[in-house]
């Protein structure tokens, strides 16, 4: 097998459907580039929801002095006894696994710390804070039904399950997957068709000399190598394309929201999804130059 | 060399046969030339040899090979045995003469110094010595048939086909065109050509086997192309 034959009968065929060429990686880089979205947002939920179940907690907030919520009205700030009982209450069901304790100053550092709005912070005080118990739950499915025991206790103004929040950032993130995974499945079938006309082009193009290829004895491989390096060729350039496409979403979107995200996503897993998506690629291309040879190159 | 047993042709949607159970035997070093009127069967006969169509009964031994007993993926072996000139030349507009000749040996894979020897010295046995590098629109028909020639034979096949290889050029040119077959054929490669030109076949005196709607209607050693024509 002679190596710069088949390279110079590739890179003629390359450039003799240069458009075509340009159509396929194009369509390979943004197909595989969504396709790796996908994944990367795909990794980034099982990682948020690995971290936050093992940190979800209930939020058992306590009446301040002027709370607006129902349970306080009329009743002023919570006792200490009140206080006491409801640690002991709630130390006592079967599925806390323990109970912390939060107080004002504390509630308001980590406001501070989290919160942006600076008009927000600058009118708010630590008076207006309210505390808190933090349970942690042995099950965290078993949120629901210990946050509605705890409602109707004396001093509670609100009980706040932590996974509710999550769980419309979850869904919202879901749906991103599922619009990049669908999106990424079309350009794929589009990328399919495309090789398929493209190799078609090509067998016409070369027709003479893959008629005469046959007559003096060239293996098959001999004649179907080049159509299948040109489709292999088309769909490693575009894989590298949505690499660079995918190192560009990193850098630009995941690496903004991390500050929200409190699970990074790790270069490994970056690294991971662009060789996945590359050898898909180029699989994928080969095999459609391969199936439409057999259609359209007689041997 | 080349063995038909009671071989019949139907092509698909067509009721009538190419070939209506033809058994031919050509020797190894024979010049046989296939004559008769269009449609009678000579083409289908070429490409039967070839493999390139398959008989709907009857058996084909080629290079003592039963094709039908040759799986596809040893069809491109039994046609590096067989060389194949035509009447439109097929030669490859974009490569030179050398080229052209070289193409069939570098797709079968053989090594750069061996294409190097043996191409010119086909050149020269065809006659086109010095035209190595002359584009085939540069050549006239009878000298592009000899590259195609040339190629044809670079290999040196067991077998050489040719399809009305005269049929685009004038007598005058085809005599040298029967001379490189001739001389061909005395390397004692088996010589098969499929033709219309009268002249050439009653010059040559060679066998001559007439197909006519699909059956040999003659079988003549040192014949001509016929009485009635």
């Amino acid at each position: 097998m002679r190596a710069n034959f088949i390279f110079s009968e590739v890179w003629i065929g390359l450039r003799r459907n240069l458009t075509m060429t340009i159509a396929v990686i194009v369509t390979v880089a943004v197909g595989m580039a969504l396709l790796g979205v996908g994944m990367m947002i795909n990794s980034q939920v099982s990682k948020l929801t690995g971290f936050w179940t093992d940190k979800v907690e209930l939020s058992v907030y306590l009446c301040t002095k002027n709370a607006p919520f129902e349970p306080c009205k009329n009743k002023g700030a919570v006792t200490q006894e009140e206080k006491a009982t409801l640690k002991q209450t709630i130390e006592a069901l079967p599925d806390v696994e323990r109970v912390q304790f939060e107080n004002q100053a504390e509630a308001y550092k980590h406001f501070q710390e989290t919160e942006s709005n600076r008009t927000l912070l600058s009118v708010t005080k630590a008076e207006d804070m309210p505390e808190s118990f933090r349970v942690k739950l042995k099950d965290p499915d078993k949120a629901a039904a210990v946050a509605a025991s705890l409602k109707g206790q004396a001093g509670v103004s609100n009980v706040v399950n932590e996974r509710d929040l999550l769980e419309s950032v979850f869904g919202f993130m879901d749906k991103l997957r599922y619009m990049a995974l669908g999106i990424a499945a079309l350009m794929l079938f589009a990328a399919i068709l495309l090789i398929g006309n493209t190799v078609r082009l090509s067998a016409y193009n070369r027709r003479r000399e893959t008629g005469i290829m046959r007559l003096v004895g060239a293996s098959n491989i001999y004649i179907q190598l080049p159509f299948v390096m040109e489709g292999l060729i088309a769909g490693l350039i575009g894989g590298v394309l949505s690499g660079v496409i995918l190192i560009i979403v990193k850098v630009f979107i995941f690496e903004s929201i991390q500050t929200y995200m409190a699970a990074p996503l790790g270069w490994d897993t970056v690294a991971g999804v662009i060789t996945g998506t590359m050898a898909i690629g180029v699989l994928i291309c080969v095999l459609a130059s391969f199936v439409t040879l057999r259609r359209y190159l007689r041997v | 060399m080349i063995h038909f047993d009671n071989v019949t042709k139907v092509y698909a949607n067509q009721n009538r046969p190419a070939l209506d159970h033809v058994s031919v035997d050509v020797d190894k070093g024979e010049f046989v030339f296939l004559v008769g009127p269009s449609g009678s069967g000579k083409s289908t006969f070429l490409r039967l040899v070839l493999k390139e169509e398959r008989p709907n009964s009857g058996s084909i031994h080629v290079a003592g090979k039963d094709l039908s007993k040759l799986s596809n993926f040893k069809v491109p072996h039994l046609r590096r045995r067989i060389g194949c000139v035509f009447q439109d030349f097929r030669l490859l507009p974009n490569k030179n003469v050398y080229e052209n000749v070289a193409f069939a040996l570098e797709v079968i894979g053989k090594p750069r110094r061996f294409i190097r020897k043996v191409v010119p010295e086909v050149i020269e046995l065809v006659g086109l010595e010095g035209k190595a590098h002359r584009m085939p629109e540069e050549l006239s028909g009878g000298e592009q048939q000899r590259v195609a020639m040339a190629r044809a034979f670079v290999n040196r096949p067991m077998i050489l086909l040719a399809d009305e290889p005269t049929g685009n050029i004038d007598p005058a040119t085809s005599i040298g065109i029967m001379k490189v077959l001739d001389r061909i054929n005395r390397t004692g490669t088996t010589v098969l050509m499929a033709t219309h030109d009268a002249a050439i076949v009653d010059s040559m005196r060679k066998r001559v086997v007439e197909l006519e709607d699909g059956k040999i209607v003659r079988d003549q050693s040192r014949g001509v192309y016929g009485q009635a024509y």
